[in-house]
């Protein structure tokens, strides 16, 4: 048997059809033996469960269950009871940890940065006519400055190099 | 002013507890505890989740108390919420089931599509206690979906489009359900009945 007419055959017996569908159901039912079998066993089923309910009694006693409800009762009107927070106490709220963090991240930045500063001071010497380049390799950890005096030509320049490293006070190489 | 809790009608105790009277509310509670309680045991099967969902509907109930326009009964109302906190329970708890069994024999009818009919009436010749022991026992062992579909159709008496309003599922679907849940009770039922024999 086709699943939908299976499917009529159930919804005839649970009255969910229109007059006419049920009456055509009904006569086909009492004509087919299959469909007939069908609608007993669905109808046994059906009959057996009305009003057969087991009613599983409340595992708890009246007072315990009730104190419970009671409770959480009093704990929701307490909520409702509250003040509602300004829009000035939720600002507060959100601006106290963001200014903290921010406050760390500084504190952070600037230690970070003293830990990398090179070892000497930066010297600014630059005179009267001279011009002074700096570049600063990385990788060789390595300052290099050029000394030149603008007094003098371009064609007749003789710049004076030195190398710098890093680390230290004492490299110094003079060309 | 003091009340008589437990000689008042119930439509006068949903009055005093709409107007927030909470003793009115907890002797509610105390008339109908253990019906709401069985609504949830029997769509749950866990007494732990049973007895959560039944308090969880009491504090609902309370809090949309005076929604209630006594169109049905007070009991119905609150059997109506317990069913929705235990429908939503199943479907959390569906969602977290992955690829599950259950549900691929669901949609295709599984056994029960190829299950010889039952022709003696199982429950012949049985007393009424005798008889909710075994349904209650088969109900154990058939799926959410199927236990569901039982309940609300054959102890709530809810009609096809008021199931599947509230599992959110079509009318062919609560049709197939009910269809296939029927026919694995028959067989448990005609099971249980061998057993006691032998």
């Amino acid at each position: 048997m086709k699943h939908e007419l299976e499917l009529k055959v159930q919804a005839w017996l649970d009255g969910e059809m229109s007059d006419h569908e049920a009456s055509r159901i009904a006569d086909w039912v009492a004509r087919d033996a299959e469909a007939g079998v069908l609608a007993a066993e669905l109808g046994t089923v059906r009959k057996a469960m009305v009003s057969n309910e087991l009613i599983a009694p409340l595992p708890e006693t009246r007072e315990f269950h009730w104190s419970k409800i009671e409770r959480q009762i009093q704990r929701e009107a307490l909520t409702l009871d509250r003040p509602p927070v300004s829009w000035l106490a939720r600002w507060r709220r959100l601006l106290i940890p963001l200014g903290g963090v921010t406050a760390l991240a500084c504190v952070l930045t600037l230690t970070v940065k003293q830990m990398h500063r090179p070892a000497f001071d930066e010297i600014s010497a630059t005179g009267q006519g001279m011009e002074a380049v700096t570049f600063h390799d990385q990788s060789a950890e390595m300052t290099v400055v050029w000394l030149q005096d603008s007094s003098q030509t371009s064609g007749t320049t003789q710049p004076a190099k030195i190398s710098v490293p890093d680390e230290s006070h004492s490299d110094f190489d003079t060309e | 002013m003091d009340h008589d809790y437990p000689a008042l009608a119930e439509v006068d105790l949903v009055r005093l507890a709409q107007k927030g009277g909470l003793a009115a509310f907890e002797e509610l509670v105390a008339r109908h505890r253990d019906k709401i309680y069985a609504r949830a045991y029997s769509m749950m099967r866990n007494e732990d989740e049973a007895l959560d969902l039944s308090q969880d509907a009491w504090i609902k109930g309370w809090r949309r108390l005076v929604q209630f326009q006594g169109d049905s009964s007070f009991v119905t109302w609150m059997t109506r919420i317990v069913i929705n906190l235990c429908l939503d329970q199943l479907r959390k708890q569906k969602r977290q089931r992955t690829e599950s069994i259950e549900a691929f024999e669901e949609d295709g009818g599984g056994v029960e599509r190829q299950m010889p009919v039952v022709t003696p009436n199982p429950t012949e010749g049985l007393e009424r206690a005798e008889l909710r022991q075994r349904i209650d026992r088969a109900l154990a062992q058939l799926s959410h979906e199927h236990r569901t579909v039982l309940v609300l159709h054959e102890f709530e008496e809810l009609e096809y489009k008021e199931i599947a309003k509230r599992m959110k599922c079509s009318i062919g679907t609560v049709m197939s359900r009910l269809f296939y849940a029927r026919r694995r009770m028959a067989s448990l039922l005609a099971g249980l009945k061998r057993e006691n024999l032998e």
